[in-house]
């Protein structure tokens, strides 16, 4: 399939690899064991990350950064296009023209 | 149906007009709500991206990340309303943007990020017993052909910068001054229990578990690996995997690879 040069490993070998392997993962606790003691909370560890984020996004205080439908856009990346070798390079990306005319 | 399309465009092009024929309940200007609303939308998308790119967001600082997010957002707005794994396109999308290039690494670390919060939601699936691997043991001349079914939380991130270090630097592991962004890491990302784990791996034992994820033999998964000729620890590799739950069926074959 590839063009990799691939040696013959004997069912052998195989086997007392595996061998090994099943010694070496007997040793500790399994992630099952460490599953006993603990409860699925769903909803709660992952904040923002639903539909139900009644924080900025849904209040007015989210109108204060109505800069960013905009011109957030010639305000930041400055600094970081100072330091691209090609900025002069089109991509045919949107965004890019976006930024160009903005920046002007 | 046309207004729906327009009110949809019209959400992500802070240049389109407010659609027409929207009323506001208390009469109010229609067209100033929208504003509010559109805003809404995309900050809200822009942190539902901050919260499933921690690391990445860290990088470049919020100014840059909010930026470059919403260009994102608007490009590739979300596909479904289940917004934890939302940002698929994101990494391509930074790699391709030209103001983040002077941080190339930037795309793989948030490739990283964007596998963990896949594994974190991925399902339960109970390991193979011990049981049946000793059974498969007995059986030496199948197991070149055998095959196995990896956990679904469970991904392989090669990488030419160290994702690893610069990832653990951010969540208190190791210093970030310290780290050589340059080194080539390959990241094994899983859940065990609820825990989403990052293990930096040898790049041959990468090479192997994702041969063995997409389905190749373990003959074959092992011969791929050790072609690289950079010293595979099959034991040790499959230690891990069994260490970590990580194998969940064996699929055995009788035919040769």
């Amino acid at each position: 399939m590839s063009a990799i040069t691939t040696k013959s490993i004997s069912a052998a070998s195989l086997a007392l690899a595996m061998g090994a392997a099943l010694s070496l993962a007997a040793a500790p606790a399994t992630a099952q064991d460490r599953m006993a003691d603990k409860e699925k909370c769903f909803g709660v560890a992952l904040k923002g990350k639903n539909d139900c984020k009644a924080g900025a996004g849904t209040t007015c205080a989210g109108t204060s950064k109505v800069d960013y439908q905009g011109n957030a856009w010639s305000l930041v990346p400055k600094g970081s296009c100072e330091k691209t070798a090609s900025p002069s390079s089109p991509t045919g990306h949107g965004q890019l023209a976006e930024f160009k005319e903005k920046k002007a | 149906m046309s207004t729906r399309h327009d009110f949809a465009r019209a959400l992500l092009d802070p240049e389109l007009p407010c659609p027409a024929g929207l009323v506001a309940w208390n009469g109010s200007n229609p067209a100033r709500r929208f504003q509010v609303y559109r805003n809404n939308v995309l900050v809200a998308l822009v942190d539902a991206l901050a919260s499933n790119f921690v690391v990445t967001h860290e990088l470049v600082g919020e100014a840059f990340f909010r930026a470059m997010a919403a260009v994102h957002v608007r490009a590739h707005p979300p596909r479904s309303p289940v917004l934890a794994c939302y940002g698929a396109d994101f990494p391509a999308f930074i790699a391709s943007f030209i103001p983040a290039a002077g941080l190339p690494y930037l795309a793989d670390v948030a490739r990283l990020e964007y596998l963990r919060a896949v594994a974190c939601h991925a399902a339960d699936v109970s390991p193979v017993g011990e049981g049946a691997l000793a059974a498969q043991l007995a059986d030496e001349g199948g197991l070149p052909g055998l095959r196995f079914a990896l956990h679904p939380s469970l991904a392989v991130l090669p990488s030419r910068f160290a994702v690893v270090s610069l990832w653990a630097a951010h969540q208190g592991v190791g210093d970030l001054a310290a780290v050589v962004p340059d080194v080539a890491e390959t990241a094994l990302v899983l859940r065990t229990g609820l825990e989403v784990e990052v293990i930096e791996i040898p790049p041959a034992s990468g090479v192997f578990i994702a041969a063995l994820q997409s389905g190749r033999p373990l003959g074959r998964a092992a011969e791929e690996a050790t072609a690289l000729g950079a010293g595979f620890d099959l034991a040790a590799t499959l230690g891990l995997l069994l260490q970590k739950s990580a194998i969940t069926t064996l699929h055995p074959s009788r035919s040769t690879p």
